[in-house]
């Protein structure tokens, strides 16, 4: 079907301007406009302390959440499922010889020039068993390892497409076309946000360039704007626009937030329009956000031992394990859905990325932080609600190609990824993989399905959260069949 | 489809506001058990015979009665208790009841009781109004009204209890027409000149401004952007690598389109299929550049063919959303669920896009002067000739000390340069051996050498545009099982939906140019609706179909279908003209009503589908800026070209994978109409993105109008917004607040609103003057 920009059926669009009065007590009458002055608004159902965030739905979440939040660690390029966790012997044993034609036959990969090869390629790395679940994992991720039992690994996951922008969108939003919500966008949309001075999804990113696919992979697609993913920066201002004019005090800014705020309710009385209400809010808004983002970057209330915990060695340096910290002090801040973006796992064995010397240095980068965040979640009670979620937009094929040095080509049949706290259930191991690791032979789960169980998880009915766009009843799970992954959970 | 035009009926009634089903009339098919049908039951039991379920279709009479497998009909007309649709909807058994409740669909009493009530009256069908032809109703008669949009709308008024709004104040006309039709707001001498004539003769005052406007090379500036929307345009080919691209030339020839008043029969056909005409011209050309907007995907190791097909999808799709207002596209994969429209037909489409090489053309450029260009580029060599020359021996000197291996490194231009005798080596020779060697590190070199290409390539270059030609041995076309070009079905020709009027061609199979006739033949029901309607939502916020992308059976019903109808006709009756058909709705009292919202109306029509009101409308994005430009004074009004480099926060540039330059503009490209701003799709610019303008990835044909605190911190804190209240400053230091207020909102500020500036300083003032609610709004 054809996607439009943003334009929603006017029903969608008008209920959730309902929802932004009635929920941030923004009404248009004089009685809820005094109460939004006096900073008396009632905000989502949770508490009357000044104005709230985000608003979410009425109705939501449909059942009892076990999460409240979701940390989102995109591993962008595809890691090497084989080479971290789906440990195959027999793959190393027949190593140069040809992939039986039966698993490849009809079958379609990226790449299909002179690099493309058949040959299967072993892995070189060593496994271990870990935990009490014994979960095989690759000797690239030590500190991954020691937290085995925290984490829950599906090694048979498959998704539906093979280039990195398209399977990135797929894995983000459901679909590889634009112009669809990601799963952030639906997040907030459903449960709105409880950050007063914060965007309700914020999204982070690492690594040497920015993800192929860029602002769309966050985008809200057809939902309103207020529901995207707002990127902070790493260097400079985190949010863009953030820092007031040169010589303009926050004094001086507040000033004049207040001169439009007049005007604005003057200009309310006048007109009637609603919307008048909504721009004196957002004004409210950014001015906080001018005062409470610089404080959530700056890093010096964290102590040694934290930044240890993370492997940060220099807390103004922008890294990978910076933005995992970044991610705790968003969730801990209320936002609902943090993402944040980590280059290059693209290992095909060119020049500058091969198994052989880029892998670990990524795996380096990422190992000590991610375990780091969930610890730190967990000793801050934080991950009994709070999910992470670890993986890229598809996995590594067991052939190998044929290039400078060693690498994989992309693949989409089986791939792992995991998943901890807010309801997954800890030191568990689904699905299996055939001898290659080629295709799940049990336990497959397909990226329709980590979506419905992530939106189980946060209390919300896959099915029953739609926006009706363009005549049609647009989900994040579409229209193929999606089950939430029962096994998985606590 | 024909068998089931059976029960005709013209639609006579009075627009609807709220409740379709209100009042005691008996159900209509098309307005109230359609909406029903197609929402909960069309997704199983439609026109999509491998999504149906049971053998039951709903969307046509002879099947929805026909007996099914149960022994049982659906509907038996006329018989409420046989039918076992009714019986099926009420049962209390959660594996009979219908819909499903897995499939999330419920239906409400009055749901239930509009279908029985429909069945009771013997279940007559009609066909969706959008696939018939327009009906030619003359206004009604309305005692006191003439103008014809006002005699419609006043008379389906009648039973709503509403009144139309009083006029809006003359100032704040002025300032709704001028950003409604050329995007900019009024200057003092003009509202000054239209208060004026307005107290003499509002009537005559209004007439000569919307033609003034009508008239202004800013209107098709304004409306251009609009149809660039639909367009998908942008400056770069998106994907991953997003490298910058060409195409501007094709943006000029729409503003230049709109401006000249080219019927848009006439201006479809060149949008679609200008190189198809005979001896067609390389403006004619240019045209076609509308479905060159594609994305074009630079990865490394693709299969380009899956790419180009998925720019073939993206034109079928387009085409069908901007003139048809139907999601064509979904019929990519399968056919429509709701809408009859095949998986053939789709390919038939499809079929028309697939037979094109993606061109270059090389256009002129009046504004470049290309004497002054090449002289530039003489003299820019000379200087780097002659830096090279003064170095002769340090170059001899490099040359010695070259070893073998280096030697190697260096490419085949530079090999044969250094095996050719000194003595005999060209002065270009010298240059790029320099280049190779001492030059690598000499920032006065690469100075002059870069500034020396850059001349040099504007000369031999000139700037381009992406247009359509077609392949001499057109493609075959296949139909794609589920939409999967690596899947090809049956050989399918060119053609269009059998819903449709056919398009006849004598002779050849029909190519794009028949295809683009045929979107603008007087026998098409869409394109003429679909052109008005959205002619209607620019202008008051909401379309009479308020699904302006989607006339099909999921779309809403029109409000005020006599009314659509009629102005589809009337379009055509003047020769497609889109300025006479822009001056009509303005002209009408309905536009020119208040957009206060009365406590009556925010009862009885919140959403103002009655048009009992004007509605105060957030600018768009481009509007936002130039608003702004123009308050202070800063706006350069410079016509098409190249696009501009605005201030732009830094950084903002590097969320692609590629990180992009922003060359930041200064002169007066720095302070040029946002329709100017260059635009990547990757990394698009923020203060545009932030008020809701499209990237360019897809067709919008509608735009969101958020509200956001991100849109707060731009206009307060975006370096571009800080320019102008900088010179917004001095004119409230000069010549007072109340007149920068003026500048800002196009009228004068109340004794409370200057109190409120009285004790800010001017840079304080002319800040929120620009941050105002009614600065960034039409009102």
């Amino acid at each position: 079907m054809p996607h439009h920009h943003p334009a929603p059926d006017g029903t969608l669009l008008d209920e959730t301007r309902r929802h932004l009065f009635a929920r941030c007590g923004v009404g248009v009458g004089a009685m809820a406009l005094g109460a939004l002055l006096a900073g008396e608004g009632r905000g989502a159902g949770e508490g009357g302390d000044g104005l709230s965030g985000l608003p979410g739905l009425p109705g939501l979440p449909h059942f009892i959440p076990k999460a409240k939040r979701v940390i989102h660690l995109f591993m962008a390029g595809g890691p090497s499922q084989l080479d971290l966790f789906d440990h195959k012997p027999e793959l190393s044993r027949r190593d140069g010889q040809p992939i039986p034609a039966s698993f490849t036959d009809g079958k379609r990969f990226a790449f299909m020039n002179e690099s493309h090869r058949t040959d299967l390629l072993g892995s070189k790395r060593s496994f271990r068993q870990c935990g009490e679940s014994g979960m095989w994992i690759g000797d690239l991720l030590p500190h991954l390892g020691r937290i085995a039992d925290r984490l829950c690994f599906v090694r048979s996951c498959s998704t539906d497409l093979f280039n990195h922008a398209p399977a990135k969108l797929f894995m983000n939003t459901g679909t590889g076309r634009f112009g669809h919500p990601s799963v952030g966008s639906w997040v907030t949309y459903g449960l709105g946000s409880e950050s007063t001075d914060l965007p309700g999804f914020v999204v982070l990113q690492s690594g040497p360039r920015g993800p192929r696919g860029g602002a769309v992979l966050w985008g809200s697609g057809m939902l309103p704007s207020a529901y995207q993913g707002v990127p902070l920066r790493n260097r400079g201002e985190p949010i863009l626009n953030l820092s007031s004019p040169e010589g303009v005090t926050s004094a001086r800014q507040r000033g004049i937030v207040d001169a439009v705020g007049r005007l604005n309710r003057q200009r309310l009385a006048v007109t009637g329009d609603g919307e008048i209400a909504t721009r004196i809010a957002a004004y409210e808004m950014a001015f906080r956000m001018q005062s409470s983002a610089p404080d959530l970057v700056d890093l010096r209330s964290e102590s040694a031992d934290t930044l240890a915990l993370y492997g940060i060695a220099d807390p103004l340096e922008s890294t990978f394990a910076r933005n995992c910290l970044l991610a705790r002090r968003l969730v801990e801040r209320g936002v609902r859905y943090v993402q944040l973006w980590h280059t290059n796992w693209d290992h095909h064995g060119g020049p500058s990325e091969n198994l052989e010397t880029h892998l670990p240095e990524v795996c380096g980068q990422v190992d000590r932080a991610s375990a780091g965040l969930v610890l730190d979640l967990a000793r801050r009670g934080l991950l009994d609600d709070t999910i992470v979620v670890w993986g890229g937009e598809f996995g590594r094929t067991p052939m190998g190609e044929k290039r400078e040095s060693t690498g994989r080509n992309h693949h989409i049949d089986a791939f792992t990824m995991w998943f901890a706290g807010g309801g997954f259930k800890p030191g568990c191991v689904h699905g299996t993989t055939d001898d290659f690791g080629f295709s799940a032979v049990d336990g497959g789960v397909h990226v329709r399905d980590i979506h419905a169980t992530l939106l189980h998880l946060l209390g919300i009915d896959h099915q029953r959260l739609a926006v009706r766009f363009q005549g049609l009843d647009e989900r994040l799970t579409g229209v193929k069949p999606a089950r939430v992954i029962g096994e998985i959970l606590a | 489809m024909a068998g089931w035009l059976l029960a005709l009926c013209l639609r006579s009634e009075p627009a609807v506001a709220e409740s379709p089903s209100a009042g005691h009339r008996a159900p209509s098919y098309s307005r109230d058990v359609l909406p029903i049908l197609a929402a909960n039951c069309f997704a199983c039991h439609g026109f999509d015979p491998h999504a149906r379920q049971a053998g039951l279709r709903l969307d046509e009479p002879v099947a929805a009665a026909a007996l099914l497998e149960s022994g049982h009909a659906a509907i038996v007309p006329g018989n409420v208790a046989a039918s076992g649709l009714v019986a099926r909807i009420g049962s209390v058994d959660a594996g009979e009841v219908m819909p499903p409740p897995e499939s999330g669909k419920r239906l409400s009493d009055s749901d239930k009781r509009l279908l029985a009530d429909w069945i009771a009256a013997g279940a007559p069908y009609e066909p969706h109004w959008a696939f018939t032809a327009p009906i030619p109703a003359p206004p009604p008669e309305v005692a006191g009204i003439g103008h014809p949009i006002d005699r419609f709308l006043v008379a389906a008024l009648a039973d709503s209890g509403l009144e139309p709004a009083a006029p809006a104040p003359p100032e704040t006309l002025l300032r709704r027409v001028s950003l409604d039709l050329t995007g900019l707001p009024p200057t003092a001498p003009e509202l000054d000149g239209f208060l004026a004539a307005h107290g003499a003769d509002p009537e005559k005052a209004w007439e000569e401004t919307v033609d003034r406007l009508l008239a202004s090379p800013h209107y098709g500036e304004r409306q251009a952007r609009l149809w660039l929307d639909q367009a998908r345009y942008a400056d770069s080919n998106g994907y991953s690598i997003d490298a910058p691209r060409e195409i501007w030339r094709w943006r000029d020839w729409v503003v230049d389109a709109y401006n000249r008043d080219l019927p848009f029969d006439r201006f479809t056909i060149h949008q679609l299929a200008g190189d198809l005409l005979p001896n067609a011209t390389d403006e004619e050309r240019i045209a076609t550049g509308f479905h060159r907007n594609t994305q074009i995907n630079e990865e490394g190791g693709i299969d380009k063919e899956q790419f180009r097909i998925d720019a073939v999808f993206d034109r079928v799709a387009t085409t069908g959303s901007v003139w048809l207002g139907l999601s064509i596209g979904c019929a990519q994969c399968h056919d429509h669920k709701f809408d009859p429209v095949s998986q053939v037909d789709y390919y038939r489409l499809f079929a028309f896009f697939n037979n094109q090489a993606d061109a270059k053309l090389k256009v002129t450029d009046p504004r470049v002067d290309i004497t002054r260009l090449t002289a530039d580029r003489d003299a820019a060599r000379a200087e780097v000739y002659a830096y090279v020359e003064a170095r002769a021996e340090s170059l001899t000197a490099w040359e010695a000390g070259l070893n073998d291996d280096a030697k190697k490194l260096l490419d085949a231009e530079r090999s044969k340069a250094l095996a050719t005798p000194t003595a005999d080596r060209s002065a270009d020779q010298r240059r790029i051996l320099f280049h190779a060697g001492l030059g690598a590190n000499d920032q006065e070199f690469r100075r002059l050498n870069e500034r020396y290409l850059d001349l040099q390539a504007k000369v031999s270059g000139g700037p381009t545009t992406l247009v359509l030609a077609e392949l001499p041995t057109p493609r075959q076309t296949t139909r794609f099982i589920q939409g999967d070009f690596t899947r090809p079905a049956e050989d399918v020709a060119p053609g269009t939906p059998a819903i449709l009027p056919a398009l006849e061609v004598a002779g050849t199979p029909p190519n794009r140019l028949d295809l683009a006739r045929w979107l603008v033949a007087a026998a098409n029901p869409l394109t003429r609706r679909v052109l008005v309607n959205r002619a209607w939502q620019q202008f008051f916020g909401l379309g009479l179909v308020e699904t302006d992308a989607d006339f099909g059976l999921m779309g809403t019903p029109p409000s005020h279908p006599l009314l659509l109808d009629w102005l589809a006709l009337e379009v055509e009756r003047q020769g497609w003209s889109l300025k006479r058909l822009h001056r009509l709705i303005v002209t009408s009292r309905a536009y020119r009503q208040s957009s206060r919202v009365s406590p009556l109306q925010a009862e009885h029509d919140p959403r103002n589908r009655l048009f009992a009101r004007q509605a105060r409308l957030r600018l768009d994005a481009e509007l936002v800026r130039d608003v702004a430009l123009v308050a202070s004074g800063l706006f350069s009004p410079g016509f098409g070209g190249p696009p501009v480099y605005p201030p732009i926060p830094a950084g903002a540039t590097a969320v692609g994978q590629v990180k992009r330059d922003w060359p930041t503009s200064t002169g007066p490209n720095r302070h040029r109409r946002g329709l100017y701003t260059f635009l990547y799709r990757a990394s698009p610019p923020p203060s545009l993105a932030v008020f809701d303008a499209p990237d360019g990835y897809q067709s919008c044909t509608r735009r969101g109008r958020s509200n956001t605190p991100l849109q707060a911190l731009t206009l307060l804190n975006d370096l571009a917004f800080v320019e102008c209240a900088e010179a917004l400053a001095a004119v409230v230091a000069s010549d007072g607040s109340a007149v920068a207020f003026r500048r800002c909102t196009g009228r004068n500020p109340d004794p409370e609103e200057l109190a409120v500036l009285a004790p800010l300083d001017s840079r304080d003032a002319a800040r929120v003057l620009l941050n105002l609610d009614e600065t960034v709004t039409r009102e």
